[in-house]
């Protein structure tokens, strides 16, 4: 079995075991918070019987593990019930909500990486000069100011004063949303061939997707910097230079990807956490992802639309921690080839 | 004019810290004649890696260094050569090696791809095929087995010796006309530093290379170069052709400096005193026969 291989099993199996635990975890702390959910789904008017019936419908009247039992003998079919305040089977909402979200992160993690990353070469490149400087205020900025705090700005700076871009939604209401494919309205859109859509879709991810980068950028500028300027003490870049290799071939070659090893991890961790953040993000540009029905179904303890997001949330945190050492696998060869190499 | 490959006079360089001036090199004048193999010798900190960098260009580049004198190789004064020009002679016509051969080779890259660039240094049209070409008869001229498999290895994966050869075959690939040696193997055992200081020294005789071989090593210098200079604090202080100052070292400083090689045949760790009035004494020159 290659090392890359048995990387990739022993993540995978790491992951199944955490999952088990946030399964376990939030199906407890979402039962044992207090309110009824049967009373809450139903409202102050219905009577004591109807409740109770329902309560028996949801098996809440039993112990919390026979609970959990149901709860695994329905998700081992794909089924992770009912939501009480969509009526809909949660997996149906997931379906629905998931894609918008992970087209907002996705776009705003291209954006982390593509600002992000380049700004912190320059600025290890540059060091201790004017954009040097410049380039640290504006990620500590980026990192100090929350992403809903982003988010108010920018609206009110690019889309209010000056209206370059749409206020708020996923694609102009003129248009005719495009047949839904794959869920991410910019795939779907090209899928259609409908270039229109298309465009109106990008003109809207584009300010919520930054306010979501924008502490990631400037996370990944600083790490990328303190990194590289370390890298620069190496003796192989001196070695690089005594070659006389131009100064932007060492930056962006010699000194750029060693210095990347590191700071991947955290880029990744970052990519991650903006699921997390995407929820005021969401919320102020009436973004119709997960996150918006995440905090609406908690407001409601709605349990099984809770389980339900929060096991989405969590898989997909996981699936890009893979990916990530997948990623540092691959460019770094002592992992890739940890087999072979010397110790 | 002389047929200095390398002609440097009264090199001085300080750094500037909050302090003031920090003087590192106080005026020192050497050369190194084709084909020549010249060491440069002293302890740390005596100002013989800067002088190496010096030479490179690497140091101009800090704001903190002040430096003065001239630099002249090839009979062109490298002060006055536009950037450009001067960092083309990086890499081509002046290569140098460094001390610890694995820390200086990148570590995500495999040897066949560093060794790549630095073929392309010194030909920017070399096809794929004939580097590689190339590549595997350089390493093989550094009496690496299987060069094919060195190619597709990284540094890690090599030990501290083969990395050695490595770069100095690299170091010689483009026929530099001066090959600087900065300690070179010192991060190496001692078996292992001789018999790549042999493959050295073969190499850059059949090609005329010229070294500048920097070292504190009294013993291998004695073996490798045909003229020495000691260098104590920023200052030369004695210069003669090999035979001859060790022979007769006349130096205060130079004569510690070898009383304080340890004996293989014991006697214990000789005992200088850390500063001697005669160390600063003025250069003592036993002049070259030409």
């Amino acid at each position: 079995m290659s090392p890359v291989v048995r990387l990739l099993v022993k993540r995978l199996s790491i992951s199944i075991i955490v999952l088990i635990g946030v399964s376990m975890l939030i199906f407890t702390i979402a039962r044992v918070i207090p309110g009824d959910p049967a009373r809450i789904a139903l409202g102050p008017n219905a009577t004591t019987e109807q409740v109770e019936q329902l309560r028996e419908k949801l098996h809440l009247n039993e112990p919390i593990w026979i609970q959990y039992g149901y709860f695994v003998r329905d998700f081992s079919r794909g089924d992770l019930g009912v939501s009480l305040y969509t009526n809909r089977p949660v997996t149906t909402d997931i379906a629905q909500f998931l894609p918008a979200t992970l087209e907002l992160v996705i776009v705003a993690g291209i954006f982390m990486i593509g600002f992000g990353i380049p700004l912190g070469i320059a600025s290890a490149r540059y060091r201790g000069k004017a954009a040097d400087n410049i380039i640290r205020v504006v990620s500590l900025l980026g990192v100090s100011a929350p992403s809903f705090v982003w988010a108010v700005i920018l609206m009110l700076l690019f889309a209010f004063f000056l209206p370059l871009f749409p206020i708020a939604g996923q694609i102009s209401d003129t248009l005719t949303v495009p047949p839904r494919i794959t869920g991410f309205l910019l795939v779907d859109s090209l899928l259609a061939g409908d270039i229109p859509a298309f465009l109106s879709a990008a003109h809207h991810i584009i300010l919520p997707a930054f306010a979501l980068a924008l502490s990631g950028i400037g996370q990944a500028a600083r790490l990328t910097r303190s990194n590289m300027v370390e890298t620069y003490d190496k003796p192989y870049i001196e070695m690089a230079q005594s070659y006389g290799f131009p100064a932007r071939r060492i930056a962006n070659r010699y000194a750029f990807r060693p210095s990347l090893i590191p700071s991947l991890t955290i880029i990744g961790l970052d990519f991650a956490a903006m699921l997390g953040n995407a929820f005021l993000v969401e919320a102020v540009y009436a973004w119709p992802g997960l996150s918006r029905y995440g905090v609406q179904v908690i407001l409601r303890k709605d349990l099984n639309a809770i389980v339900g997001t929060v096991l989405v949330i969590s898989a997909t945190f996981l699936i890009v921690n893979i990916i990530v050492d997948l990623l540092i696998a691959y460019i770094n060869p002592r992992i890739r080839l940890a087999e072979r190499g010397r110790p | 004019m002389n047929d200095y490959l390398l002609d440097i006079r009264d090199l001085k360089l300080a750094f500037k810290n909050y302090a003031g001036l920090v003087e590192v090199l106080h005026g020192i004048s050497l050369n190194v004649r084709r084909g020549e193999k010249v060491a440069l010798v002293g302890e740390s900190g005596s100002g013989k890696s800067v002088t190496a960098r010096i030479i490179l260009g690497l140091l101009q580049e800090l704001k903190s260094a002040r430096i003065s004198g001239s630099v002249h190789f090839e009979g062109q004064d490298l002060e006055a050569l536009a950037l450009r020009t001067r960092l083309a002679l990086r890499g081509t016509k002046i290569s140098m090696i460094f001390q610890d051969p694995t820390s200086s080779l990148n570590p995500v890259y495999t040897i066949g791809v560093q060794f790549n660039e630095v073929l392309r240094r010194g030909n920017p049209d070399i096809s794929e095929r004939d580097a590689e070409a190339r590549a595997v008869a350089l390493l093989k001229d550094v009496s690496i087995p299987e060069p094919e498999r060195v190619l597709v290895s990284y540094p890690f994966q090599l030990s501290g010796g083969m990395n050695q050869r490595v770069m100095i075959a690299m170091a010689l690939a483009n026929e530099p006309s001066l090959l600087i040696a900065d300690e070179p193997g010192t991060a190496l055992d001692v078996t292992v530093q001789a018999q790549t200081l042999h493959l050295m020294r073969d190499l850059v005789e059949r090609r005329g290379t010229s070294v500048l071989f920097i070292s504190h090593n009294l013993g291998v210098v004695r073996e490798f170069a045909d003229r020495v200079y000691v260098i104590y604090k920023g200052r030369l202080v004695e210069h003669g052709e090999t035979a001859e100052l060790f022979h007769r070292p006349r130096h205060p400083y130079t004569r510690a400096l070898m009383a304080a090689v340890p004996r293989i045949t014991g006697g214990g760790i000789p005992t200088i005193s850390e500063t001697d009035a005669g160390f600063t004494d003025p250069m003592i020159d036993h002049g070259v026969a030409s």
